[in-house]
């Protein structure tokens, strides 16, 4: 294992390590933009320059080797002259443009000029013109004026997605990232290249000008959006929730997310979100608050089980709950009432073991694994056939559905909602607003749940992981967790002294179902 | 649709198992495709040759814009390549394309009406010692003046 010294640090590390990544280990910064964790070395920003003892001239380090003994800094003058001219040969035709730029506030150009800048540039030349506003597909848009060239896009489309849409054409001075013959570039996990893109070159078109990055505050979370996980940021502020990104899981994700999974932000908004409690049927809705609809319905639960038995109740769940959540719910009708026809409602049985080969999954839950579990457990194992048998026949008097709060991922929504509500009583459990439930026939109880973002638990991914997930924000301070609901419904008070305050200046987050319509 | 002709797809194929890596062999590939398609790279035969050597068409479009010497559209029967670098400036090249164009009535880069011409500009060519000079196709033309360079071109079949 060899040695080495970093601005004075001594460090052991693996051998085959290279000089940015012992930095890295040690802690100690150091400039660079082409090199990622997650991608290849391409060596072309000069900007992670070294200078080893012993050796003439400066190294950059993301392409040396660190070997024994080896003493490194990136403090010395001529170190940061280097790093001071190769910034300066990066704005060379940089637009300069921040006031109107979306990377700004979290751009790479920027971070590295507060440190380098020779804040006197000394081109003379007029600048290169090239294409701005590219609509490069169908998620992102590309100023290749702002573009450094360091690649990184590229070859994340060549090592990771393995789709080879993009590549640096033209030479010197006008090169130019694009698609051949501008080709969208069009495929689930586009959007990671405006996550590595240091600069403002690849924006997002779902979030651009939508918000100042310095604006928004982060939550670390889950994502919801398969049964993978990855680890992800949470952006949001007063007004809502706006967008996520990946956070580095070598176990899940690597440093990467899908695109389909950057749309868990629209549902916990507030117009996608179910409010308050409702009681009635179609057109005919009253309002009242979550609690109260909970134990109105607790009450009459209970009522049933004892007078005309808990075979008059069946319980269907969605695998959109965390396991913490599924306990309760459980605990509550299989183990108080002695409810047994629960029933897993499968969203899109086909492709439920699907994969992509990469990091999505056709089991469209977080923690599809965790029902399970808890439900074999319990040895409670009902056929779907047989809830809408028994519905039919008219043997359940009361159907309790926790319902998704993804709602855009259960195409079956609308269907299964009918059919459930042939039942005499309904009550609907979830976080989302849902025009089929609206117009349910029967005598209806909607109770508004919270989302992911909203609570603390636990998921279990597709191969058994559990992961935490804690609570950000709050967007509908009236909604409960699946947790709250049962205790309230199993007659309990809920301490509300605990519950969260109620967001101020909410106003309509109006953006979130605009992906792509720029 | 464009192909290459079978000694074309056999050639791309041996230049494929010359190196370890296929991208090494996507300069020959061009230069046969522009060979063999009236020399111009169309993107269509782009296309074609990245299914032929079976790597992505990006890798071959940033080969091709890279490189002056492939043409991205269509050149006349005759491509006439003017230096105008340093020795061959100081010598007249530039004059030289200039009139080269007026003589035949032609823009920089565009292809004459009878289909004959195409004149462009490029750097050293590496006959400085013999500026001012102009390669017409595969052949060099050195040592020449305007009315020498006209004479050339007209003389051509
Ligand atoms: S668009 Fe961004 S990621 Fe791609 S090469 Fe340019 S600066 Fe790098
Ligand atoms: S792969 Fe699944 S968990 Fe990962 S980002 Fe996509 S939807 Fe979310
Ligand atoms: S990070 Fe080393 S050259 Fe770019
Ligand atoms: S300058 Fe014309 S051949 Fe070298």
């Amino acid at each position: 294992m060899p040695k080495c010294t970093i601005n004075g640090k001594a460090i052991e590390v693996k051998p085959g390590t290279t000089v940015i990544q012992a930095f890295k280990a040690a802690g100690v910064e150091i400039a660079h933009y082409c090199w990622h964790p997650g991608l290849s070395v391409a060596g072309v920003c000069r900007l992670c320059m070294v200078q080893i003892e012993g050796q003439a001239k400066l190294q950059i380090g993301c392409n040396t080797l660190v070997t024994e003994g080896m003493v490194v800094n990136n403090t010395s003058e001529p170190v940061k002259e280097a790093v001071k001219w190769g910034l300066d040969f990066h704005l060379i035709n940089h637009p300069l443009d921040c006031p109107i730029c979306d990377q700004a506030g979290e751009c790479g150009l920027q971070d590295q000029y507060v440190h380098f800048g020779k804040y006197d540039p000394e081109m003379a030349m007029p600048k290169q013109k090239k294409h701005k506003v590219v609509d490069l597909g169908p998620t992102i848009v590309l100023d290749t004026e702002r573009c450094i060239l360091c690649s990184r896009c590229v070859r994340f489309t060549d090592e990771v997605s393995k789709t080879n849409e993009l590549g640096i054409f033209n030479r010197g001075d006008r090169s130019e990232i694009g698609t051949v013959e501008n080709k969208p570039l069009d495929n689930n996990y586009s959007l990671n290249t405006v996550d590595i893109c240091p600069v403002g070159a690849l924006t997002s078109k779902d979030f651009r000008f939508r918000q100042r990055v310095w604006y928004l505050k982060e939550a670390a979370s889950v994502c919801t959006g398969c049964s993978t996980g990855c680890n992800v940021n949470v952006y949001y502020n007063e007004e809502g929730a706006w967008r996520v990104k990946p956070v580095q899981n070598e176990k899940v994700n690597g440093y990467w997310m899908c695109d389909k999974g950057r749309d868990i932000y629209k549902f916990v908004n507030k117009e996608a979100r179910l409010q308050t409690a409702k009681v009635g049927s179609k057109d005919q809705w009253r309002l009242l608050e979550g609690g109260q609809a909970a134990k109105d319905v607790g009450d009459s639960l209970r009522q049933v089980a004892k007078t005309e038995g808990a075979d008059k109740i069946a319980l269907v769940v969605t695998g959109q709950y965390t396991n913490e959540e599924y306990d309760s719910l459980l605990d509550f009708f299989n183990g108080t009432l002695a409810v047994k026809n629960v029933y897993h409602w499968v969203n899109n049985p086909e492709d439920m073991t699907g994969f992509d080969g990469i990091l999505f999954r056709g089991d469209r839950n977080p923690n599809t694994a965790g029902l399970k579990a808890r439900l074999e457990k319990r040895g409670l194992k009902s056929d779907w056939l047989d809830l809408e048998k028994k519905i039919k026949a008219g043997a359940y008097k009361y159907v309790v559905v926790a319902g998704p709060e993804n709602n855009s991922v259960f195409p079956d929504l609308e269907s299964k909602a009918k059919m459930m509500s042939a039942a005499p009583h309904l009550v609907w459990l979830t976080a989302a607003k849902s025009e089929a439930v609206d117009s349910a026939t029967t005598a209806t109880y909607q109770i508004p749940l919270k989302t992911f973002i909203e609570k603390d638990g636990t998921y279990t991914n597709h191969v058994g992981l559990e992961q935490k997930v804690k609570r950000g924000t709050t967007i509908v301070a009236g909604a409960l967790t699946l947790s709250e609901a049962v205790s309230l419904m199993s007659g309990e008070e809920l301490d509300f002294s605990l519950r969260p305050k109620p967001l101020t200046n909410l106003k309509t987050n109006f953006f979130t179902a605009k992906r792509g319509e720029l | 649709m464009f192909s290459l002709s079978e000694e074309g797809v056999a050639f791309v194929k041996r230049e494929l198992n010359r190196y370890e890596d296929r991208r090494s062999a996507v300069i020959p590939a061009l230069y046969r495709v522009q060979k063999e398609n009236k020399g111009w790279v169309s993107p269509e035969s782009v296309t074609y040759l990245s299914h032929l050597m079976d790597i992505p068409s990006a890798w071959i479009e940033e080969v091709l814009t890279f490189y002056t010497m492939f043409n991205k559209r269509p050149v006349g029967k005759y491509h006439v390549q003017v230096c105008c670098n340093i020795s061959c400036s100081m010598n007249g090249g530039r004059e030289m394309a200039d009139h080269l164009c007026s003589t035949l009535k032609l823009k920089e880069d565009e292809v004459s009406g009878d289909g004959r011409y195409t004149i462009s500009r490029v750097e050293c060519l590496g006959a400085c010692d013999k500026a001012p000079m102009m390669q017409v196709n595969d052949d060099y033309h050195e040592g020449l003046t305007n009315d020498k360079a006209v004479e050339i071109l007209r003389g051509l079949k």
